[in-house]
């Protein structure tokens, strides 16, 4: 007969491994593929012996481990919400507490083991080497990763409508302020998609940091140099448009009986990409401001609006599988690339916008998601 | 006569290149009727085309002189939907769409107050829908069809999946509304009662069509 925790362990630790195979191979390439086998262990000696002897990088190792604890936390809760998950609720809700805390620490530290493990052997070299405040730190923070989320897990039984970790907060939200349509999106991919909505943002934000790095580096501002890397930025944004309109085809069919004017539903979609652009904005304008007048990033925030605003337009001709999608945003890119170096930037914006009003007001009323014909 | 409340004109609808309706005339004058059809008949699609969700070829007016392709607005403030399987994005909640409908249909907040009461919606409309159960959320979507101010209310399949007593006062609701000129189209393979509701005709989809009997 099997016992319940090795049945939990099937449904929490076991998926939890499978589903991140690859993130724990890149983490064993990172960790030990990346320096000769015969230094292997001074190499991460060295490396403990860096984070116990500066604070700093401590904090940053840390950090690191919390933000792994919140990763397997965000995984268990994600869990009780998966279709055919439901039965979670009745069964672990039946088992006595102490002994529901304890299945609970059970999961939650097999699947926060490799940090366990490696904390575990930093902790020994700590007291080898005779760093006794750090060695604690570790041992309370390591502690700390392990219980905090128990009390997570016991309030999301007893409260399975709880999305985010502040239930109290989210239910004062939810009686006090209304979703906006402009948000819904935003919501859905913070809500379901957040690794999608946390990846796009990090590489859009690491073409940005680095066309600033190359223009530095060469001791040169061009404006058109960074537009440039606001469109290979904008075009990182490609999957988000696509599961905007999966998102809008499934959930927000009802929006259409509705009384809303074409000019207000377009000011919504406008309204989404200029917020979801937003943490860009404000990275181009700190880093920007004292390399070119106001003119000049306004001028690169319209193009990268339009870009993304056109973008999206586009997919409301039905057919448009992201295949053709991508030939089109590609083609629309090079056009606007010779444009901007040829200094014809607001001829461009203009030609966007104009073309995103056009497609939008044909097209909007007359759409629906295309079925493929089965061949 | 008065003008009727729907009628359609040379309405045909495809699925890609595969016609589903195809209704050269349809006339309605106010009352409550009740569409009937086989499963795959063209019921929910015939009343997607009517509340505006999907786009057809022909045209539709309501109360004689709202168009669906010239007065748009107008036409989706005359004409309510409640889906026979509505679907919401899990972290709204039901106030939130509560709130969207009333913003944008408009309506009476107190009535509507009043029959999330009857309803039993009051008690979880605060909760995302992500939390609700299938008769709760059918509820939901039955109450925001009666939002507004509406000519016409299209109910796909409204008997399914509620208790008895939120059927009761769906039943209550379609009376009382009629009786202020609301006109009703439902769907349901389960017979309404007659007790209950004094239907005027019978609509029938059948052969991509629908007939009046």
């Amino acid at each position: 007969m099997r016992t319940t925790s090795a049945i939990l362990s099937k449904i929490f630790t076991q998926r939890f491994y499978i589903q991140n195979t690859g993130f724990f191979l890149v983490l064993f390439y990172l960790l030990f593929g990346v320096v000769n086998g015969a230094n292997l262990i001074a190499y991460h000696k060295a490396l403990m012996l860096g984070f116990l002897g500066n604070y700093s990088f401590l904090l940053l190792v840390m950090l690191l481990w919390t933000s792994y604890a919140l990763k397997c936390v965000g995984f268990i809760l994600k869990t009780f919400q998966l279709q055919g998950y439901d039965f979670l609720f009745p069964t672990m809700g039946s088992v006595s507490k102490p002994a529901r805390i304890r299945l609970w620490l059970l999961l939650h530290t097999a699947i926060y083991m490799p940090v366990l493990v490696y904390a575990g052997i930093a902790l020994i070299v700590a007291v080898q080497y005779q760093y006794y405040v750090p060695a604690a730190l570790i041992v309370v923070l390591n502690i700390a990763n392990c219980v905090w989320p128990l009390r997570l897990y016991e309030r999301k039984l007893a409260q399975p409508d709880i999305l985010f970790f502040t239930g109290h907060l989210q239910r004062w939200l939810n009686r006090h302020f209304t979703k906006p349509p402009v948000l819904f999106f935003l919501y859905e991919l913070f809500t379901n998609f957040p690794r999608r909505i946390v990846s796009t943002k990090l590489f859009s934000a690491g073409v940005l940091w680095l066309t600033f790095l190359i223009m530095e580096r060469g001791e040169y501002f061009d404006l058109r140099g960074l537009q440039i890397g606001v469109m290979v930025s904008v075009m990182i944004h490609m999957q988000l448009m696509v599961h905007h309109r999966a998102f809008d085809d499934t959930y927000l069919h009802f929006m259409e009986n509705l009384p809303i004017r074409l000019i207000n539903h377009y000011a919504r979609l406008i309204g989404v990409y200029v917020i979801m652009f937003l943490p860009e904005m404000v990275m181009l304008a700190v880093n920007g401001y004292t390399k070119t007048p106001i003119g000049g990033l306004i001028t690169v925030f319209c193009t990268a609006l339009s870009l993304l605003i056109l973008f999206r337009c586009l997919l409301y001709f039905s057919k448009m599988n992201p295949e053709i999608h991508v030939r089109y945003t590609m083609l629309t890119s090079f056009i606007v690339l010779f444009m901007i170096l040829g200094h014809y930037e607001w001829p461009a914006i203009l030609l966007l916008q104009a073309a995103s009003a056009i497609i939008f007001f044909k097209k909007y009323r007359s759409y629906e998601p295309y079925i493929p014909p089965e061949s | 006569m008065s003008d009727p409340v729907i009628a359609l004109h040379a309405v045909k609808k495809n699925y890609q290149d595969v016609p589903i309706l195809d209704i050269p005339r349809l006339e309605l004058s106010k009352g409550i009727y009740w569409l009937q059809g086989e499963n795959g008949a063209g019921k929910t699609t015939c009343m997607k085309v009517m509340a505006g969700l999907i786009p057809f070829k022909g045209e539709i007016l309501l109360q004689g002189n709202v168009s669906s392709r010239q007065h748009p607005v107008q036409f989706r403030r005359l004409i309510n939907y409640a889906e026979a399987e509505p679907l919401y994005p899990s972290f709204l909640t039901g106030r939130d769409l509560l709130e969207l409908y009333l913003n944008t249909k408009g309506g009476d907040r107190e009535e509507i107050q009043d029959i999330s009461e009857r309803m039993g919606v009051d008690i979880y409309v605060n909760n995302p829908v992500s939390s609700y159960s299938s008769g709760m959320l059918k509820k939901l979507s039955l109450l925001l069809a009666f939002t507004g101010t509406p000519a016409l209310i299209l109910l796909d399949e409204p008997l399914i999946t509620i208790d008895t007593r939120a059927l009761m006062v769906l039943y209550d609701l379609i009376r009382t509304y009629s009786a202020k000129g609301v006109s009703f189209c439902i769907t349901s393979h389960q017979a309404l009662d007659e007790e209950e509701l004094t239907v005027t005709g019978t609509l029938k989809v059948a052969h991509k069509n629908i007939t009046l009997s």
